[in-house]
């Protein structure tokens, strides 16, 4: 076999190609996307993070969330993501739509994730039904285990509290505890506002607390800014067809957040578009979105 | 130092030349080779038994998650990419760096000049290692999968690189002869693909990042191209110059050796997107990942042919080489490497084990059965040859080999089998979804196991190895049969 020239054309010419191929035209094609927004050019979506959801997703990352869970959801033709519970008892769903390349405009770095040993987080932040909307569904369920708080699910002392201690929610999980992120100190004059609610085993002494470091905040504040619930013109929204009323899971390019209410803070754990919670209502069966 | 090499290229070398000129040159290579492959191949075993441990950790704490987590640096998740990164950079590619330049230099027949800045490389490319794993345990995570070492960790490795690359493409450069062997195709192609995808991969990351779902596919392309065109080639290499030469054969057909080597190149460095399935990307993009992947069985027929007919009627060869048994089952590994990559990323299958432990099986498959074993039968090969000595116990050797074939043969069953029954529960959303980890956990008991033996053999190897570098081989002319050799035929050979 001889001459060298042709070989180092080949081997530089399959690398080129497959750099171009699989990198270069994909850049061409998905490498510039905008946030979309409405007529009037409100209602912009994906916005860019607070620092804090920033921070919180390098604390995501350097402690390899993203090995067991997935913020990506695939489309109903290609398997049930869409048609899985978060919370099993409480019916609330993993999302609403699968993920479109716009979802991911701002992230950096993108933390795809490409295992399921835990449950996947692309919505997240926004499993947290709102107080004046309680799923139909949840009194003819026993009560979701978050419930036991005695608060609304998913709320940051819920995350804070499963960082702290995975199996004090569900005993199957093999979640590692993250105690490391959180600190231990004794009460002060009045007990600290965010000290964790722990009960059995995971209490601390009297006298002590449990409180998150800034990083279990900033990780928190990312878990909870987890977001794919608005609509894109480019992706069909299975909003479950029995919405109740008022719900903003009717379909269309104007989605409810702007009539409901404008005002919502970003990563506020009751957004306006609350999940619908129909139970059996199978996203299959709804109308695609209109562009 | 015995030498009983067989010549390559029988054809065009008379057999009477296979005499005392040659030795004597082969001897001058294997000493100028001498310091720095022993330096790489020592920090890569340092490396390897690092990573194990490591593993350990991994594999256990997936089913005992309360085991030591109260300590930031020995939690899972960053243990995991510390594990990752140490056998991909640590041990792999450092052990393929060591013996493709030794095999380089054999095959250019040229002696390696000035040897003490190749070590000055490796200890670079050590310190690289170093830095980066430090920055994972410690939080600096940078969180794209196999490219996880902090900047600053990445630019040293990258430097070191250069350093070392610029010696095995300079042998090539001063090469004695015409003819260019399969194993230089392949070698010259890992040294020279490699730092062009890590310089990709590292400038699209964090000097002109892409935008959102693209730094995954780049993520996707780069740990592909890592396992295919880097280690995956040097291993090939290995294959083609090792089979050959302990049986004393010329390779069956340069022909087939020939597109083998352009398909693998074509078809392999396409392949990687099956892994996000239909995830937030054009369609096309996956699709065509997965049709490259299905493509990549005629490199694998052809290749797997190709050592077949060379093998034909040597197969009892096995029976006492240990590096051909080593090397023959990574062979044989990659041919079921890709068959299992073939089939989890069909879409009908993929839907169920896309998110499963059963990748895991794949990329152990690869880097494990296929790479692994065949850098271990190169080392069986040529550190007798730099030190002096004949290894000491046949029954160290077999002993690893028995540890490895087993360990990693129940470590693919285990997660293979569990990854589909996990990943069926997955998609069956009448299931809680703690049922689909219920459903694993027994597996991973399994795989815990299967650490258990891989760890022994490796700490057999190392203690082998340690032995041999102490000078305490076998003062021998005979080279050390993994039994003893009943018929005289084969001694010649071996």
């Amino acid at each position: 076999m001889k001459g060298l020239v042709p070989l180092l054309l080949g081997i530089f010419g399959t690398f080129a190609f497959s750099w171009a191929g699989l990198i270069l035209i994909p850049n061409m094609q998905i490498g510039q996307l905008t946030p979309q927004s409405d007529e009037e050019g409100s209602d912009i979506y994906p916005m860019p993070r607070s620092g804090m959801v920033e921070r919180g997703r390098h604390v995501y990352a350097a402690n390899g969330c993203a090995y067991c869970h997935s913020v990506w959801i695939r489309p109903e033709y290609a398997a049930n993501d869409l048609e899985r519970d978060r919370d099993y008892a409480a019916k609330v769903p993993w999302g609403v739509r699968r993920s479109a390349p716009r979802d991911y405009i701002f992230d950096r770095p993108v933390l795809l994730g490409k295992e399921r040993m835990g449950p996947d987080l692309a919505n997240m932040g926004k499993a947290a039904p709102s107080e004046e909307e309680p799923a139909p569904g949840a009194s003819q369920t026993p009560a979701p285990s978050p419930a036991k708080l005695g608060q609304q699910p998913y709320t940051a002392a819920w995350h804070h509290r499963h960082l702290y201690s995975p199996r004090s929610f569900n005993i199957d999980s093999n979640m590692p505890a993250y105690r490391f992120l959180y600190q231990r100190r004794p009460v002060g004059s009045e007990r600290s506002a965010d000290a964790l609610e722990l009960t059995g085993g995971d209490a601390p002494p009297a006298g002590w607390e449990i409180v998150p470091t800034f990083d279990a905040q900033c990780l928190v504040a990312y878990l909870m800014s987890l977001d794919q619930s608005h609509p894109l013109s480019e992706v069909k929204s299975g909003a479950p067809a029995a919405a109740p009323a008022g719900s903003p899971a009717a379909p269309g390019g104007s989605p409810a957040a702007p009539a409901g209410s404008p005002a919502a803070p970003a990563g506020s754990p009751a957004a306006p578009a609350g999940w619908p919670a129909a139970p059996g209502a199978s996203p299959k069966s709804s109308p695609p979105a209109k562009k | 130092m015995s030498a009983p090499g067989i010549p390559l290229k029988e054809s065009t070398i008379p057999a009477s030349a296979a005499s005392d000129v040659e030795q004597v040159e082969r001897a001058l290579i294997d000493a100028s080779t001498r310091v720095p492959v022993l330096m790489f191949y020592a920090s890569a075993i340092i490396w390897l038994l690092i990573g194990t441990v490591m593993a350990a950790f991994v594999s256990f704490k997936l089913h005992a998650p309360d085991w030591l987590s109260d300590i930031g640096p020995l939690t899972w998740g960053r243990m995991r990419p510390a594990h990752m990164n140490v056998m991909v950079y640590g041990w792999a590619s450092m052990a393929a760096m060591g013996t493709g330049i030794w095999i380089m230099a054999r095959l250019c027949r040229t002696t390696l000049r000035h040897p003490l800045l190749l070590v000055a490389g490796g200890g670079f490319w050590n310190l690289g290692v170093l830095l980066g794993v430090s920055g994972i345990l410690l939080g600096e995570s940078t969180g794209y999968q196999w490219l996880e070492f902090p900047p600053y960790a990445a630019v040293v490795l990258f430097l070191a690189y250069l350093l070392i690359m610029s010696w095995a493409v300079l042998m090539f450069r001063f090469r004695y002869g015409e003819q260019i062997y399969i194993t230089q195709w392949y070698l010259l192609g890992a040294f020279l693909w490699f730092p062009w995808l890590y310089a990709a991969a590292q400038l699209m990351l964090f000097v002109v990042p892409v935008q959102g779902v693209l730094q995954a596919a780049v993520t996707c392309w780069y740990a592909n191209n890592l396992l295919f065109l880097w280690l995956g080639a040097i291993a090939l290499g290995i294959a083609y110059y090792m089979i050959p030469k302990v049986i004393g054969r010329p390779v069956y057909s340069y022909h087939l050796a020939a597109i083998g080597f352009w398909t693998f190149a074509l078809f392999s460095s396409w392949t990687g997107m099956q892994r996000l399935v239909d995830g937030p990307f054009p369609a096309w993009m996956i699709t065509a990942s997965i049709a490259a992947m299905i493509l990549t069985i005629i490199p694998v027929a052809t290749v797997g042919l190709n050592h077949h007919m060379t093998m034909q009627g040597y197969f009892p060869l096995m029976r006492y080489s240990p590096t051909l048994r080593f090397t023959v089952f990574g062979a044989m590994s990659y041919t079921v490497f890709s068959v299992v990559g073939v089939m989890i990323s069909l879409r009908s299958v993929a839907r169920y084990v896309d998110f499963s432990q059963a990748s895991i099986a794949y990329s152990h498959l690869g880097l494990y059965a296929f790479v692994t074993m065949t850098l271990f039968g190169s080392m069986y090969y040529i550190v007798p040859r730099l030190v002096g000595r004949e290894w000491r116990y046949a029954s160290l050797i077999k002993l690893h080999f028995w540890g490895s074939a087993y360990g990693i043969g129940l470590m693919t069953l285990m997660l293979l089998a569990g990854g589909l029954a996990q990943g069926i529960n997955q998609d069956t959303p009448s299931l809680p979804f703690v049922e689909s980890v219920q459903t694993i956990e027994p597996y991973l008991r399994g795989r815990s196991l299967s650490g258990i033996l891989l760890t022994f053999a490796h700490f057999i190897f190392a203690f082998h190895f340690g032995l041999m570098l102490l000078g305490l081989g076998r003062a021998s002319t005979v080279p050390t049969f993994l039994n003893p050799v009943e018929t005289e035929g084969s001694e010649t050979h071996l």
